[in-house]
Protein backbone atom coordinates (compact mmCIF):
# COMPACT_ATOMS: atom_id res chain seq x y z
CA UNK A 1 0.00 0.00 0.00
CA UNK A 2 1.30 3.70 -0.80
CA UNK A 3 1.14 6.09 1.69
CA UNK A 4 -2.08 7.72 -0.02
CA UNK A 5 -3.44 4.52 -0.52
CA UNK A 6 -3.51 4.18 3.06
CA UNK A 7 -4.87 7.53 4.26
CA UNK A 8 -7.80 6.69 1.74
CA UNK A 9 -8.40 3.06 3.44
CA UNK A 10 -9.56 3.93 6.85
CA UNK A 11 -6.82 2.36 8.76
CA UNK A 12 -6.14 5.97 10.12
CA UNK A 13 -9.34 6.47 11.42
CA UNK A 14 -10.08 3.02 12.67
CA UNK A 15 -6.29 3.48 14.83
CA UNK A 16 -7.48 6.66 16.43
CA UNK A 17 -10.61 5.11 17.45
CA UNK A 18 -8.78 2.08 18.88
CA UNK A 19 -10.45 -0.12 17.07
CA UNK A 20 -7.43 -0.96 14.43
CA UNK A 21 -5.99 -4.52 14.61
CA UNK A 22 -2.23 -5.46 15.54
CA UNK A 23 -0.65 -5.21 12.67
CA UNK A 24 -2.61 -1.79 11.29
CA UNK A 25 -1.75 -0.19 14.73
CA UNK A 26 2.31 -1.64 13.86
CA UNK A 27 1.86 -0.25 10.36
CA UNK A 28 1.04 3.54 11.26
CA UNK A 29 3.51 3.91 14.24
CA UNK A 30 5.90 2.70 11.83
CA UNK A 31 4.59 5.17 8.97
CA UNK A 32 4.10 8.19 11.42
CA UNK A 33 8.02 8.06 12.08
CA UNK A 34 8.34 8.10 8.26
CA UNK A 35 5.81 10.15 6.69
CA UNK A 36 4.69 13.36 8.99
CA UNK A 37 1.78 14.31 7.13
CA UNK A 38 0.51 10.61 8.12
CA UNK A 39 1.29 12.85 11.82
CA UNK A 40 -0.60 15.30 11.00
CA UNK A 41 -3.37 13.35 9.09
CA UNK A 42 -3.91 11.47 12.42
CA UNK A 43 -3.92 14.86 14.71
CA UNK A 44 -6.86 16.10 12.50
CA UNK A 45 -8.77 12.64 12.42
CA UNK A 46 -8.29 13.04 16.55
CA UNK A 47 -9.21 16.58 16.61
CA UNK A 48 -12.75 16.31 14.53
CA UNK A 49 -13.60 13.32 16.88
CA UNK A 50 -12.76 15.49 20.07
CA UNK A 51 -14.47 18.66 18.85
CA UNK A 52 -17.80 16.03 17.88
CA UNK A 53 -17.27 14.09 21.30
CA UNK A 54 -17.55 17.79 23.24
CA UNK A 55 -20.57 18.78 21.44
CA UNK A 56 -22.93 16.03 22.77
CA UNK A 57 -23.32 16.84 25.81
CA UNK A 58 -24.09 20.08 28.06
CA UNK A 59 -20.78 21.66 29.12
CA UNK A 60 -18.76 20.30 32.39
CA UNK A 61 -19.03 22.28 35.59
CA UNK A 62 -16.00 24.07 36.42
CA UNK A 63 -15.70 23.09 40.03
CA UNK A 64 -14.98 19.51 38.86
CA UNK A 65 -11.38 20.22 37.65
CA UNK A 66 -10.57 21.15 41.28
CA UNK A 67 -12.22 18.52 42.88
CA UNK A 68 -10.04 15.77 40.89
CA UNK A 69 -7.06 18.00 41.43
CA UNK A 70 -7.23 17.74 45.18
CA UNK A 71 -7.34 14.12 44.34
CA UNK A 72 -4.07 13.63 42.66
CA UNK A 73 -0.25 13.65 43.50
CA UNK A 74 1.89 15.93 41.36
CA UNK A 75 5.27 15.94 41.92
CA UNK A 76 7.47 18.89 43.16
CA UNK A 77 6.87 21.84 41.00
CA UNK A 78 9.30 23.05 38.45
CA UNK A 79 10.16 26.50 36.76
CA UNK A 80 12.94 28.40 34.90
CA UNK A 81 13.49 30.25 38.25
CA UNK A 82 14.40 27.17 40.37
CA UNK A 83 16.23 25.95 37.80
CA UNK A 84 18.32 29.35 37.77
CA UNK A 85 18.98 28.77 41.12
CA UNK A 86 20.14 25.23 41.12
CA UNK A 87 22.44 25.81 38.80
CA UNK A 88 23.68 29.01 41.11
CA UNK A 89 23.55 26.89 43.79
CA UNK A 90 25.22 24.07 42.25
CA UNK A 91 28.29 26.02 41.12
CA UNK A 92 28.41 27.21 45.00
CA UNK A 93 28.29 23.83 45.74
CA UNK A 94 31.06 22.79 43.27
CA UNK A 95 32.84 25.53 45.03
CA UNK A 96 32.05 24.40 48.47
CA UNK A 97 33.70 20.49 46.92
CA UNK A 98 37.04 22.50 46.14
CA UNK A 99 37.20 23.65 49.59
CA UNK A 100 35.83 20.65 51.23
CA UNK A 101 38.86 18.23 48.76
CA UNK A 102 41.68 20.75 49.99
CA UNK A 103 40.38 20.63 53.55
CA UNK A 104 40.37 17.10 52.97
CA UNK A 105 43.64 16.46 51.76
CA UNK A 106 45.37 18.70 53.81
CA UNK A 107 43.36 16.71 56.73
CA UNK A 108 44.95 13.58 55.13
CA UNK A 109 48.84 14.72 54.99
CA UNK A 110 48.40 16.32 58.87
CA UNK A 111 47.15 13.08 60.25
CA UNK A 112 49.92 10.74 58.04
CA UNK A 113 52.31 13.13 59.47
CA UNK A 114 51.05 12.65 62.66
CA UNK A 115 50.96 8.79 62.14
CA UNK A 116 54.44 8.70 61.71
CA UNK A 117 55.24 10.56 64.74
CA UNK A 118 52.85 8.93 67.05
CA UNK A 119 54.47 5.49 65.52
CA UNK A 120 58.21 7.21 66.34
CA UNK A 121 57.13 7.94 69.81
CA UNK A 122 55.41 4.10 69.96
CA UNK A 123 58.98 2.45 69.06
CA UNK A 124 60.75 4.45 71.80
CA UNK A 125 57.76 3.58 74.32
CA UNK A 126 58.08 -0.23 73.42
CA UNK A 127 61.97 -0.28 74.16
CA UNK A 128 61.38 1.76 77.45
CA UNK A 129 58.82 -0.68 78.36
CA UNK A 130 61.01 -3.61 78.07
CA UNK A 131 63.85 -2.08 79.58
CA UNK A 132 61.45 -1.46 82.54
CA UNK A 133 60.48 -5.25 82.46
CA UNK A 134 63.91 -6.50 82.32
CA UNK A 135 64.64 -3.69 85.13
CA UNK A 136 61.73 -5.53 87.20
CA UNK A 137 62.35 -9.32 86.70
CA UNK A 138 65.76 -7.97 88.10
CA UNK A 139 64.06 -6.29 91.30
CA UNK A 140 62.13 -9.35 91.73
CA UNK A 141 65.45 -11.69 91.50
CA UNK A 142 66.75 -8.92 93.84
CA UNK A 143 64.28 -9.70 96.20
CA UNK A 144 63.80 -14.15 95.38
CA UNK A 145 67.38 -13.94 96.95
CA UNK A 146 67.15 -11.69 99.37
CA UNK A 147 64.27 -13.57 100.75
CA UNK A 148 66.29 -16.74 100.50
CA UNK A 149 68.97 -15.25 102.51
CA UNK A 150 66.64 -13.64 105.09
CA UNK A 151 64.95 -17.15 105.70
CA UNK A 152 68.86 -18.90 106.06
CA UNK A 153 69.55 -15.64 108.57
CA UNK A 154 66.84 -16.70 110.23
CA UNK A 155 67.16 -20.43 110.42
CA UNK A 156 70.86 -19.70 111.46
CA UNK A 157 69.62 -17.35 114.15
CA UNK A 158 67.17 -20.00 115.43
CA UNK A 159 69.89 -22.23 115.34
CA UNK A 160 72.35 -20.09 117.26
CA UNK A 161 69.61 -18.78 119.70
CA UNK A 162 68.96 -21.74 121.42
CA UNK A 163 69.55 -22.51 125.20
CA UNK A 164 71.70 -25.37 124.67
CA UNK A 165 73.81 -23.90 122.33
CA UNK A 166 77.45 -23.05 122.89
CA UNK A 167 78.96 -20.95 120.77
CA UNK A 168 83.13 -21.14 120.50
CA UNK A 169 85.39 -18.13 119.06
CA UNK A 170 88.32 -19.93 116.89
CA UNK A 171 91.06 -17.65 116.74
CA UNK A 172 93.47 -17.20 113.15
CA UNK A 173 96.72 -18.64 113.54
CA UNK A 174 99.48 -18.75 110.67
CA UNK A 175 98.11 -18.09 107.32
CA UNK A 176 94.70 -16.83 108.86
CA UNK A 177 96.63 -14.24 111.77
CA UNK A 178 94.40 -12.18 111.05
CA UNK A 179 91.09 -13.61 110.56
CA UNK A 180 88.08 -15.69 113.19
CA UNK A 181 85.57 -17.94 113.10
CA UNK A 182 82.89 -19.69 115.26
CA UNK A 183 81.50 -22.66 116.09
CA UNK A 184 78.05 -22.94 117.60
CA UNK A 185 77.50 -26.40 119.22
CA UNK A 186 74.68 -27.51 120.75
CA UNK A 187 76.02 -30.21 123.70
CA UNK A 188 72.63 -31.76 124.12
CA UNK A 189 71.94 -32.93 120.38
CA UNK A 190 75.65 -32.66 119.60
CA UNK A 191 74.57 -30.82 116.42
CA UNK A 192 77.57 -28.80 114.54
CA UNK A 193 78.01 -25.60 112.59
CA UNK A 194 80.78 -23.61 111.63
CA UNK A 195 80.29 -19.86 111.06
CA UNK A 196 82.91 -17.48 109.22
CA UNK A 197 81.69 -14.26 108.03
CA UNK A 198 85.34 -13.96 106.18
CA UNK A 199 87.34 -16.91 105.31
CA UNK A 200 90.03 -16.45 102.46
CA UNK A 201 89.72 -19.34 99.75
CA UNK A 202 92.06 -22.26 100.39
CA UNK A 203 94.73 -22.55 97.98
CA UNK A 204 94.43 -24.83 94.93
CA UNK A 205 93.87 -28.09 95.61
CA UNK A 206 93.01 -28.07 99.23
CA UNK A 207 89.88 -27.84 101.35
CA UNK A 208 89.64 -26.37 104.93
CA UNK A 209 88.62 -29.37 107.58
CA UNK A 210 87.31 -28.90 110.99
CA UNK A 211 88.71 -31.33 113.63
CA UNK A 212 87.36 -31.76 117.61
CA UNK A 213 89.61 -32.26 120.24
CA UNK A 214 88.03 -35.36 122.55
CA UNK A 215 89.42 -36.75 125.38
CA UNK A 216 93.18 -34.69 123.96
CA UNK A 217 92.61 -36.46 120.39
CA UNK A 218 91.73 -35.01 116.93
CA UNK A 219 87.88 -36.37 115.62
CA UNK A 220 87.25 -35.44 112.47
CA UNK A 221 84.38 -32.66 111.96
CA UNK A 222 83.96 -32.51 108.31
CA UNK A 223 84.93 -30.29 105.73
CA UNK A 224 84.60 -26.66 105.04
CA UNK A 225 82.70 -25.82 101.92
CA UNK A 226 83.95 -22.48 101.09
CA UNK A 227 81.98 -20.28 99.03
CA UNK A 228 82.32 -16.92 96.92
CA UNK A 229 80.98 -14.95 99.45
CA UNK A 230 83.26 -15.79 102.13
CA UNK A 231 80.22 -16.27 104.18
CA UNK A 232 79.93 -19.65 105.29
CA UNK A 233 77.71 -20.96 108.04
CA UNK A 234 77.11 -24.89 107.55
CA UNK A 235 76.25 -27.88 109.59
CA UNK A 236 79.43 -30.16 110.70
CA UNK A 237 79.65 -33.79 111.96
CA UNK A 238 77.96 -34.54 115.29
CA UNK A 239 80.44 -34.37 118.01
CA UNK A 240 80.07 -35.33 121.58
CA UNK A 241 82.12 -34.14 124.94
CA UNK A 242 84.93 -31.95 122.63
CA UNK A 243 87.46 -30.07 124.67
CA UNK A 244 88.54 -27.94 121.79
CA UNK A 245 87.97 -27.35 117.90
CA UNK A 246 90.84 -26.76 115.48
CA UNK A 247 90.99 -26.22 111.56
CA UNK A 248 93.75 -27.24 109.67
CA UNK A 249 94.53 -27.46 105.71
CA UNK A 250 93.95 -30.72 103.66
CA UNK A 251 94.22 -32.51 100.41
CA UNK A 252 90.71 -32.21 98.96
CA UNK A 253 88.63 -34.68 100.55
CA UNK A 254 90.39 -34.34 103.54
CA UNK A 255 92.68 -35.70 105.83
CA UNK A 256 92.01 -38.76 108.53
CA UNK A 257 94.75 -37.12 110.66
CA UNK A 258 95.10 -33.51 110.87
CA UNK A 259 98.39 -31.98 109.49
CA UNK A 260 99.60 -29.81 112.75
CA UNK A 261 101.50 -27.37 110.28
CA UNK A 262 98.78 -26.37 108.78
CA UNK A 263 96.62 -25.64 111.57
CA UNK A 264 94.87 -22.23 111.10
CA UNK A 265 92.60 -21.76 113.14
CA UNK A 266 91.86 -22.69 116.84
CA UNK A 267 89.70 -22.48 120.14
CA UNK A 268 89.26 -23.90 123.33
CA UNK A 269 85.62 -24.84 124.79
CA UNK B 1 -4.25 31.16 32.16
CA UNK B 2 -1.61 31.06 29.45
CA UNK B 3 -2.63 28.34 27.02
CA UNK B 4 0.33 26.41 26.35
CA UNK B 5 0.25 23.88 22.99
CA UNK B 6 2.72 20.78 23.52
CA UNK B 7 3.22 18.32 21.03
CA UNK B 8 2.16 14.50 21.47
CA UNK B 9 5.45 13.44 22.74
CA UNK B 10 5.90 16.07 25.07
CA UNK B 11 2.53 16.24 26.69
CA UNK B 12 3.30 12.23 27.64
CA UNK B 13 7.06 13.34 28.93
CA UNK B 14 5.27 16.01 31.07
CA UNK B 15 2.56 13.26 32.16
CA UNK B 16 5.04 10.80 33.13
CA UNK B 17 6.92 13.33 35.13
CA UNK B 18 3.57 13.94 37.37
CA UNK B 19 3.76 17.77 36.22
CA UNK B 20 0.59 19.71 37.08
CA UNK B 21 0.62 21.53 34.15
CA UNK B 22 0.64 18.87 31.79
CA UNK B 23 -2.63 17.43 33.83
CA UNK B 24 -4.21 20.56 33.33
CA UNK B 25 -3.61 20.74 30.00
CA UNK B 26 -5.11 17.42 29.50
CA UNK B 27 -8.18 17.95 31.71
CA UNK B 28 -8.79 21.40 29.85
CA UNK B 29 -8.43 19.90 25.76
CA UNK B 30 -10.21 15.97 26.68
CA UNK B 31 -12.08 16.59 29.95
CA UNK B 32 -15.04 17.42 27.54
CA UNK B 33 -14.50 14.78 25.20
CA UNK B 34 -14.22 11.89 27.44
CA UNK B 35 -16.88 13.23 29.08
CA UNK B 36 -19.25 13.91 26.02
CA UNK B 37 -18.50 9.55 25.48
CA UNK B 38 -19.38 8.86 28.76
CA UNK B 39 -22.49 10.65 29.07
CA UNK B 40 -23.53 9.10 25.57
CA UNK B 41 -23.23 5.75 27.18
CA UNK B 42 -25.12 6.67 30.61
CA UNK B 43 -27.46 9.38 29.68
CA UNK B 44 -27.00 10.79 33.43
CA UNK B 45 -25.08 13.70 33.81
CA UNK B 46 -24.49 12.97 37.04
CA UNK B 47 -23.02 9.42 36.91
CA UNK B 48 -21.07 10.72 34.19
CA UNK B 49 -19.29 13.00 36.11
CA UNK B 50 -18.41 10.88 38.76
CA UNK B 51 -17.45 8.22 35.78
CA UNK B 52 -15.35 11.02 34.47
CA UNK B 53 -13.38 11.61 37.82
CA UNK B 54 -12.78 8.01 38.19
CA UNK B 55 -11.28 8.18 34.33
CA UNK B 56 -8.82 10.75 35.47
CA UNK B 57 -7.93 9.00 38.26
CA UNK B 58 -7.62 6.11 36.71
CA UNK B 59 -5.53 7.80 33.94
CA UNK B 60 -3.25 9.92 36.25
CA UNK B 61 -2.40 6.92 38.68
CA UNK B 62 -2.27 4.23 35.92
CA UNK B 63 0.02 6.09 33.55
CA UNK B 64 2.84 3.64 33.68
CA UNK B 65 0.30 1.70 31.46
CA UNK B 66 0.24 3.36 28.70
CA UNK B 67 1.97 2.33 25.71
CA UNK B 68 2.75 4.49 23.12
CA UNK B 69 3.26 1.72 20.69
CA UNK B 70 -0.42 0.58 20.56
CA UNK B 71 -2.03 3.54 20.08
CA UNK B 72 -2.44 7.56 20.42
CA UNK B 73 -3.14 9.39 23.99
CA UNK B 74 -6.19 10.62 23.13
CA UNK B 75 -7.45 6.35 22.21
CA UNK B 76 -5.70 5.16 25.24
CA UNK B 77 -7.87 7.72 27.24
CA UNK B 78 -10.71 6.78 25.50
CA UNK B 79 -10.47 3.85 25.94
CA UNK B 80 -10.56 4.20 29.82
CA UNK B 81 -13.28 6.34 29.54
CA UNK B 82 -15.46 3.85 27.97
CA UNK B 83 -15.05 1.39 29.53
CA UNK B 84 -15.63 2.28 32.70
CA UNK B 85 -19.10 3.49 31.06
CA UNK B 86 -19.87 0.30 29.88
CA UNK B 87 -18.96 -1.33 33.79
CA UNK B 88 -21.19 1.15 34.98
CA UNK B 89 -23.91 0.57 32.76
CA UNK B 90 -23.65 -3.35 33.52
CA UNK B 91 -24.04 -2.62 37.49
CA UNK B 92 -26.60 -0.76 36.72
CA UNK B 93 -27.88 -3.60 34.58
CA UNK B 94 -27.03 -5.98 37.54
CA UNK B 95 -29.53 -4.13 39.82
CA UNK B 96 -31.94 -3.53 37.34
CA UNK B 97 -32.32 -7.23 37.15
CA UNK B 98 -32.33 -7.97 40.86
CA UNK B 99 -35.31 -5.27 41.02
CA UNK B 100 -37.27 -6.73 38.36
CA UNK B 101 -36.69 -10.25 37.24
CA UNK B 102 -38.03 -10.11 34.35
CA UNK B 103 -37.78 -7.86 30.54
CA UNK B 104 -35.65 -8.97 28.20
CA UNK B 105 -31.91 -9.60 29.48
CA UNK B 106 -30.66 -9.79 26.04
CA UNK B 107 -31.48 -6.08 25.07
CA UNK B 108 -28.63 -4.45 22.95
CA UNK B 109 -26.71 -1.99 24.44
CA UNK B 110 -27.03 0.03 21.00
CA UNK B 111 -30.81 0.06 20.88
CA UNK B 112 -31.51 0.61 24.58
CA UNK B 113 -29.63 3.39 24.04
CA UNK B 114 -31.51 5.06 21.36
CA UNK B 115 -34.67 4.15 23.68
CA UNK B 116 -33.27 6.30 26.11
CA UNK B 117 -31.56 9.34 24.00
CA UNK B 118 -35.17 9.98 22.56
CA UNK B 119 -36.44 10.31 25.68
CA UNK B 120 -34.14 12.59 26.90
CA UNK B 121 -34.18 16.20 27.30
CA UNK B 122 -30.45 16.10 27.77
CA UNK B 123 -29.67 16.12 24.05
CA UNK B 124 -32.11 19.72 23.71
CA UNK B 125 -29.58 22.34 23.05
CA UNK B 126 -26.70 20.69 21.65
CA UNK B 127 -24.46 22.22 18.77
CA UNK B 128 -25.46 21.83 14.99
CA UNK B 129 -22.19 19.23 14.25
CA UNK B 130 -24.46 16.73 16.26
CA UNK B 131 -27.57 17.74 14.29
CA UNK B 132 -26.31 17.98 11.03
CA UNK B 133 -24.43 14.70 10.77
CA UNK B 134 -26.32 12.51 8.47
CA UNK B 135 -28.06 9.23 10.42
CA UNK B 136 -25.80 6.76 8.69
CA UNK B 137 -22.75 8.56 9.37
CA UNK B 138 -23.64 9.38 12.94
CA UNK B 139 -24.57 5.72 13.53
CA UNK B 140 -21.66 4.37 12.37
CA UNK B 141 -19.45 6.76 14.69
CA UNK B 142 -21.56 6.35 17.75
CA UNK B 143 -20.90 2.64 16.83
CA UNK B 144 -17.01 2.94 17.06
CA UNK B 145 -16.50 5.83 18.80
CA UNK B 146 -18.74 5.95 21.72
CA UNK B 147 -19.60 2.19 22.33
CA UNK B 148 -16.23 0.93 21.06
CA UNK B 149 -17.79 -1.72 18.95
CA UNK B 150 -15.32 -3.52 16.85
CA UNK B 151 -15.37 -3.43 13.25
CA UNK B 152 -16.24 -7.18 12.99
CA UNK B 153 -19.14 -6.26 15.85
CA UNK B 154 -20.28 -3.24 13.62
CA UNK B 155 -20.02 -5.28 10.13
CA UNK B 156 -22.54 -7.93 11.70
CA UNK B 157 -24.59 -4.80 13.29
CA UNK B 158 -24.83 -3.10 10.12
CA UNK B 159 -25.21 -5.75 7.74
CA UNK B 160 -22.28 -4.80 6.08
CA UNK B 161 -18.98 -6.47 4.59
CA UNK B 162 -16.03 -6.22 7.18
CA UNK B 163 -14.07 -5.12 4.02
CA UNK B 164 -16.08 -2.27 3.51
CA UNK B 165 -16.23 -0.77 7.83
CA UNK B 166 -13.31 0.84 6.93
CA UNK B 167 -13.84 2.73 4.22
CA UNK B 168 -17.71 3.25 5.73
CA UNK B 169 -15.26 4.81 8.85
CA UNK B 170 -13.61 6.85 7.02
CA UNK B 171 -16.71 8.45 4.90
CA UNK B 172 -18.08 9.43 8.23
CA UNK B 173 -15.13 10.77 9.80
CA UNK B 174 -14.51 12.99 6.58
CA UNK B 175 -17.61 14.36 7.05
CA UNK B 176 -17.13 14.92 10.57
CA UNK B 177 -13.69 17.04 9.45
CA UNK B 178 -16.11 19.12 7.00
CA UNK B 179 -18.50 20.14 9.65
CA UNK B 180 -15.46 20.72 11.99
CA UNK B 181 -13.71 23.10 9.72
CA UNK B 182 -16.99 24.72 8.59
CA UNK B 183 -17.58 25.76 12.40
CA UNK B 184 -14.40 27.42 12.68
CA UNK B 185 -14.45 28.97 9.75
CA UNK B 186 -17.85 30.78 11.30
Amino acid sequence: MTKDEIISSGIMETYVLGIASHDEVALINRLCLEFPEINNELELIEKSLIHYASQTSKPLNPVLKNEIVSQLEFSAKENNATKVISIAKSERRLKLYKYGMAACLFLLITSLAYNLLLNEKLKNLVVELQKSEDEQNYAVKEININKLALASIRQQLQIVAKPKVITVVLNGMNSLAKNSAKIHWNTVTDELYFNASQLPKSPDSKQYQLWAIVAGRPVDAGIINWSDSGGIFQKMNLIKGAQAFAVTIEKVGGSVTPTLETMCLLGNV
Amino acid sequence: MIKQNYTHDQLIELVRNRNQQAFSYLYDNYSQALFGVIHSILNDFEESEDVLQKTFLKIWNSFSSYDEKKGRLYTWMLNIARNLAIDTTRSRHEKMKTKIQSRDENVDRYEGKMFIEETSHETIGLKKIVQTLKEEHKVIIDLAYFEGYTQEEISKKLNLPLGSVKTKVRQAILRLRELTKDEYLN
